[in-house]
């Protein structure tokens, strides 16, 4: 809270202390007594206030006092005083639901709509709009993605909705909002969109931006340099908390539990959440069922591929922002030709444009099949090859079913395919090992024997090395329409070898 | 007052009041038992003012009239003497003469006019139960009363009378035990009462397999009629805590147990409990529980038996006793014990609407 004349702000000050001091404390003490025991017997409880030496936490019933007394006094104790020094014992100060008197309630009801009142009266505050950029950028957000820029579609049209409702009234519509899509569809710009749009309304509201792998090096950081109580302040006094990539939390228990705590005290708190994944909130490996339940517990919104129209209103908008010199039949062109994301139509987009100043005249929509031959294509035409893919193919060659490779069982033909897939996966995409095992349900080390024995294999035996050649092929002119992001993102020679960087490309347009 | 009596009926009346006695009291007036003897027969009253049992029995009543003696002493003389013919005769002092056959005893009493009158019942709650139904409640759920005085809430049963159901629970913050019976009642007669740890033990002894009793409850007192037994006891006043909050909810994993063998490994494996931390290990896996104790200084214990249990392998470590505690007084074959993961309590339950609750302890390794 910013500052203010009112005596609330000092007694909300202090208690924000006491909050702030109580979420070490209580993390401390999940970590003593474990989250399950603490969530049975401590639920919603508080540190409320500090007499003297005596600690006092509220807890929501007289049961959950009584055992945790009888049970966890000592270690109650000792993570308090840990944290405050001065406290030599503590006691319960029971709420039972039924005790708050409707009376009270009102009151205390009232004291927080004036509260709030007065936040929205700082937080609206206006500032000079190079200010508002520069707090923009300082949350993390790129100036080019706004809402502004962005070209709404049928396929996008619940999630542009749910965004915009989100920016104008944060924290009340939809908790928290998540966007899944395939990549390179859009939800990246809105989770920025909505930043600008939000920051626009309430300049001085604190939004961050940040993506799952950011938050995994700060939480990382934090925890190498003492620093866990910045790292909380930081992400759980955020107004507009927006994280993007967010399957990167699967696999990382200690992170997805510092995230689980952010997210609660954020909707504790009333503050908007939104996050996007590559996936829906339940398809994320090894994700924390109550973490999926909270991510699914608000709107989650797909976005589609756009369709022609949507595709060549992107083009268009891209082209006069550029201000590249092709024609709107051209562009229609491409767009019948090239169905993939948005950043692959970019990418052609860009190339039909090199091309017309290279040569100084229009491109013949005909000639454009030879300039984007690897563009247009089959399915997805994203050109490159994504782990499920790999399995569908490699399951498709040994005509086994995909669950079966993924499976236990271990006969001399499910072997060799699943062999033959880790293999491939290791050497066509740039997951890791973990990555690979945890796909199959297996051990590393099993990938690192697999891709040593199909190594081995191909190097002795010329009908294994046929083999591998026959489905690596059949993979690289694409047969399936699935697409992996991560795949994607190794844009390796092997995988990808006469795809064009869209960026790069990009990038010389420009200079 | 003087009348001839069977030793026998005497003496069991004796037994039934006199545990109410208190040894130590600072009014003498409390240690004796007020016997009243009328045309029908005598009426034996002991009291600590808290608790007051009151037992009718029939004797040959030649002349009426009350008085108080000690009860112990007069309990231990009537088990000695040798035939089943006891004459009793009471003089104005209060002084009691008791024959039987060639013995000859003395008893200094004192006037019954210092025996507290026990408070009239006011406006009360009434209900007509099963004498075993509420003998096997309080059976199942009194061992976990809380002991710790402090705490005097919990030194009772809380018994609530509502939704069509008798709920009868007791808990010390480390277990719970829980019995929930149907019973009708008649409407508006939903209560809540918390009974002294000492009124459960007297009724129990009361309690028989068969018949009815007839209980009476008012917000500070409760009365319970049966077989010519009166017992009369102050409640405790206070809220007992709202036990539903540490019933854990759906379990993970269940086993199945018998509950003999499973009392007497856990009997043996005791033995050398840790004296420390007072605690056993049971470790669950595939259709065998491996019990285990380890008291570094003494020596170690394991024991393994079969149980039906498909889940992972779950350690836990439990104080034995209050593992033995409701396997004891359960009736059933067999126990189920539900458990979540190795912090979170267990839960045993049996066909029959029980659950007990335990807490595991915590221990290193």
């Amino acid at each position: 809270m910013q500052s203010s004349p009112d005596p609330e702000s000092h007694e909300s000050s202090e208690k924000q202390d006491l909050g702030a001091l109580w979420w070490s404390v209580s993390d401390d003490l999940r970590a003593e007594l474990g989250a399950s025991t603490v969530e049975l017997f401590l639920p919603n409880f508080r540190l409320t206030g500090l007499d003297d030496s005596v600690a006092v936490i509220q807890v929501p019933g007289s049961g959950y006092a009584l055992w945790a007394e009888t049970n966890f006094k000592e270690s109650i104790l000792s993570t308090l005083q840990k944290h405050i020094p001065a406290c030599k014992s503590f006691r319960f100060d029971v709420t039972d639901e039924e005790a708050v008197l409707p009376v009270e309630k009102a009151k205390s009801e009232k004291k927080k709509n004036k509260a709030a009142k007065l936040k929205e009266r700082v937080l609206t505050e206006r500032i000079s709009d190079e200010k508002l950029v520069e707090r923009g950028r300082a949350a993390g957000l790129v100036d080019l993605f706004t809402f502004e820029n962005f070209v709404p579609g049928q396929n996008s049209d619940l999630a542009w909705a749910a965004s915009q409702a989100v920016a104008n009234e944060p924290g009340k519509t939809y908790q928290p909002l998540f966007f899944h899509s395939a990549c390179g569809l859009g939800k990246t710009h809105l989770l920025h969109g909505i930043g600008w749009a939000s920051l626009k309304k309430r300049p001085k509201s604190r939004v961050l931006f940040v993506t799952a792998e950011q938050f995994s090096n700060d939480y990382i950081d934090a925890i190498q340099n003492n620093a866990l109580v910045a790292f909380r302040k930081k992400y759980r006094e955020a107004d507009l908390l927006l994280i993007d990539d967010v399957q990167f939390f699967g696999r990382k228990e200690g992170l997805q539990q510092e995230f689980f705590h952010t997210f609660n005290r954020l909707s504790d708190l009333g503050r908007q959440i939104v996050l996007a994944s590559d996936c829906p909130a339940g398809e994320i490996r090894a994700l924390e069922d109550r973490l999926v339940s909270r991510f699914q517990w608000g709107l989650s919104a797909e976005i589609h591929r756009p369709e022609l129209e949507t595709r060549a209103a992107i083009l268009r908008r891209k082209r006069d922002d550029w201000s590249m010199l092709v024609s709107d039949e051209l562009i229609n062109a491409i767009v019948e030709r090239v169905q993939g994301n948005v950043r692959i139509l970019e990418g052609a987009l860009i190339r039909v444009a090199m091309v017309t100043t290279m040569t100084d005249e229009q491109v013949e929509p005909a000639r454009l099949d030879d300039i984007l031959s690897d563009l247009v294509g089959s399915g997805a035409s994203s050109g490159f090859v994504g782990l499920e893919e790999i399995k569908q193919t490699v399951a498709e060659h040994f005509d086994i079913e995909v669950n079966v490779i993924n499976g236990k069982k271990r006969t001399k033909r499910v072997a060799e395919a699943r062999h033959i897939a880790m293999f491939l996966i290791r050497e066509m995409t740039d997951l890791s090992l973990m990555d690979v095992a945890a796909s199959f349900g297996k051990d590393h080390g099993t990938v690192i024997h697999a891709v040593k024995k199909i190594k081995a294999e191909c190097s002795s035996s010329s009908s294994m090395k046929g083999t591998v050649e026959l489905i690596r092929r059949r993979l690289v002119r694409g047969g399936s329409s699935l697409e992996s992001k991560r795949a994607r993102r190794s844009s390796s020679p092997k995988s990808g070898s006469q795809n064009l960087d869209s960026n790069s490309y990009r990038k010389k347009f420009s200079d | 007052m003087k009348f001839q009596i069977e030793k026998d009926v005497f003496q069991d009346a004796l037994n039934q009041v006199q545990h109410v006695v208190s040894t130590r009291t600072t009014l003498p007036i409390l240690s004796n038992v007020l016997i009243e003897a009328d045309e029908l027969g005598l009426q034996l009253s002991t009291t600590d003012l808290d608790v007051t049992i009151t037992k009718r029995i029939s004797a040959k009543v030649s002349k009426t009239g009350k008085t108080t003696l000690p009860a112990r002493r007069l309990a231990s003389i009537v088990r000695e003497l040798p035939t089943s013919e006891i004459d009793f005769e009471v003089n104005e002092d209060n002084a009691a003469t008791v024959k039987s056959g060639p013995s000859f005893f003395k008893i200094l009493g004192l006037p019954s006019e210092e025996f507290p009158v026990i408070g009239e019942f006011g406006e009360a709650k009434e209900f007509t139960i099963d004498q075993k139904l509420l003998k096997d409640a309080l059976r199942k759920t009194s061992y976990a009363i809380s002991t710790d005085e402090t705490r005097y809430v919990l030194n009772g049963v809380n018994c609530l009378i509502g939704e069509g159901m008798l709920t009868l629970v007791a808990t010390d913050g480390r277990r719970l035990a829980m019995v929930e019976q149907d019973l009708e009642f008649p409407a508006g007669n939903e209560t809540a009462v918390i009974i002294p740890t000492k009124a459960v033990n007297e009724l129990q002894r009361l309690l028989g397999d068969s018949g009815e009793l007839k209980i009476a409850l008012t917000s500070s007192q409760a009365s319970f009629e049966l077989n010519e037994s009166h017992l009369i006891t102050k409640l405790i006043e206070g809220n007992y805590p709202n036990f539903r909050q540490v019933i854990p909810g759906a379990a993970n994993h269940r086993v199945t147990i018998e509950r003999e063998v499973f009392l007497n490994a856990v009997k043996r494996v005791s033995l050398l409990a840790n004296e420390k931390t007072n605690s056993i290990k049971f470790a669950f896996d595939d259709n065998r529980l491996a019990i285990s104790a380890n008291s570094p200084d003494i020596g170690e214990a394991e024991e393994s038996i079969d149980v039906r249990y498909d889940g992972p392998r779950i350690v836990v470590a439990f104080n034995p006793e209050f593992v033995m505690a409701p396997l004891r007084n359960l009736d059933q074959d067999e126990v189920f014990i539900d458990l979540i993961d190795e912090s979170s309590p267990g839960v045993i339950k049996i066909d029959e609407p029980f659950l007990y609750v335990i807490m595991p302890m915590r221990v290193a390794n």
